[in-house]
């Protein structure tokens, strides 16, 4: 056994990358999902919406910008999937749940943030997604993707 | 408009399918896609194959990467012109003009390559006990050469190279591993070829001498040290045990004598680049020297 390790070395190391990032990915995505889920069902009444927003006079106390942000990595499994995708065309279903996870988190951190300075709603919600370092689209690199979620925190004159 | 906080479950923007039946689909598709584009190869190359004349496979053999460093050797030379004067009248062979060469190498081994040359290792010769088994080495390699197998092999190693270049691209490992395992000089042949070329080497032994003898022996000393017969299940050549079962088979067959072999002359072991190990002696260990590919 050890013989076939050694006389393949890059082999090997394909495959340990491969179950390396499989299980740590899949063990990290799960309990990045719980995480997510939970904290969503706790923000739920915090509003957000992407439209502008218009208040009648004195309504607002005070608005401020408020942001959030995730970088996620890609792991070599997915980098895998994605390569085989290429071929073949289709969805590349290995890269939408690190997408989404990106987009959820931004927007959780952000209300986090815009609870923590007691506002009770968000209006224009933006989202701005772009890879990060230059090794991003480059052969045989890792990339990753920053999803950065800002919008206006207002906090109402109410009683 | 009412604001109704509400938590929305499920997920539509993540593919529900598994990671894992997803990677079995694409590498099955993969592997399917390279079955269909080899098999398609292998047609065309053969209809090529018997359409390549000699002399375009000799230029190929000139221009091919020579990174041996081989030496002629007039009595091997003189044992293979003797082989090659009792080849049929109206065989293809007679078109090449053959050189055989040494070179100095670990391997119990033999190459032929395109053109008309055939190079044989030292450690074959050392090992080799008598002049009829090194004639059937030859022999067999000039099976390649008459079953133009090599010009099989690179047509579809060339294919496959390409065609790993144009998915992966020209630096990655999957086009490397491409190219070395179906371009290199020393690439092996399907268990048919060898078969073949087994079977156009005794015939052309018989020829020569009048007899069989020898025609199994380097085979059954190789099989002693090939050992187990599990790792053949995948491998390029056939067991040698098998080629010794097969090549008796055949010799019961067609009813071929087996006489007394003629030692190897003196003048041919003098000439050895390598310094010569004692007769007998067995090798320092099972992996230290390869096992044949012929």
């Amino acid at each position: 056994m050890l013989e076939i390790v050694l006389s393949y070395p890059d082999l090997s190391l394909f495959l340990a990358l491969m179950v390396l990032g499989y299980t740590c990915g899949t063990v990290a995505e799960k309990r990045h999902y719980r995480s997510i889920i939970r904290r969503e069902k706790e923000l739920v009444k915090l509003m957000v919406v992407n439209a502008d927003g218009h208040f009648a006079e004195g309504a607002v106390r005070t608005a401020f910008l408020v942001n959030g942000s995730m970088v996620v990595s890609n792991d070599y499994f997915k980098r895998l999937l994605a390569i085989l995708r290429n071929i073949f065309g289709g969805r590349v279903k290995a890269y939408e749940s690190l997408i989404d996870r990106a987009r959820r988190e931004a927007i959780l951190r952000m209300k986090e943030e815009a609870r923590a300075k007691g506002a009770h709603m968000i209006v224009n919600l933006r989202l701005e997604t772009s890879t990060i370092g230059r090794a991003a689209n480059k052969k045989n690199r890792i990339g990753s993707i920053e999803t950065l979620a800002y919008g206006t925190a207002v906090v109402m004159n109410r009683p | 408009m009412k604001f109704t906080p509400k938590h929305i479950e499920g997920n539509v923007n993540v593919s529900k399918t598994h990671p894992l039946t997803e990677l079995c689909w694409l590498v099955g598709g993969l592997l399917l896609l390279t079955l269909i584009l080899y098999l398609l190869l292998g047609v065309t190359t053969d209809i090529a194959v018997a359409k390549i004349p000699v002399s375009a496979e000799v230029w190929l053999g000139e221009h091919f990467i020579d990174a041996m460093d081989a030496v002629e050797n007039q009595p091997l030379q003189q044992l293979l012109e003797r082989l090659l004067d009792n080849l049929p009248v109206d065989s293809p062979l007679h078109e090449y003009t053959f050189h055989v060469q040494i070179v100095e190498n670990e391997q119990i081994n033999a190459l032929a390559l395109p053109g008309g040359r055939i190079v044989v290792f030292s450690a074959l010769l050392e090992q080799a006990e008598s002049e009829n088994e090194v004639a059937m080495v030859l022999a067999h390699e000039l099976g390649h050469f008459a079953h133009r197998d090599h010009l099989h092999r690179l047509g579809r190693g060339l294919g496959v190279t390409v065609a790993a270049i144009m998915l992966f691209g020209e630096d990655s490992a999957a086009s490397a591993l491409a190219s070395k395992l179906f371009l290199v000089g020393d690439s092996h042949y399907s268990r048919e070829q060898e078969s073949a070329a087994d079977r156009f080497g005794l015939e052309l032994l018989v020829a020569r001498y009048g007899h069989a003898g020898g025609a199994t022996d380097f085979f059954a000393r190789v099989g002693k040290e090939a050992g187990s017969r599990v790792p053949y299940l995948l491998a390029s050549h056939p067991h040698p045990d098998d080629r010794v079962r097969e090549l008796q088979g055949l010799i019961a067959a067609n009813g071929h004598r087996i006489d007394a072999v003629m030692p190897l002359g003196q003048d041919l072991l003098e000439d050895l680049p390598l310094s010569k190990e004692p007769p007998g002696k067995e090798p320092a260990s099972a992996t230290g020297r390869q096992t044949s590919r012929l």
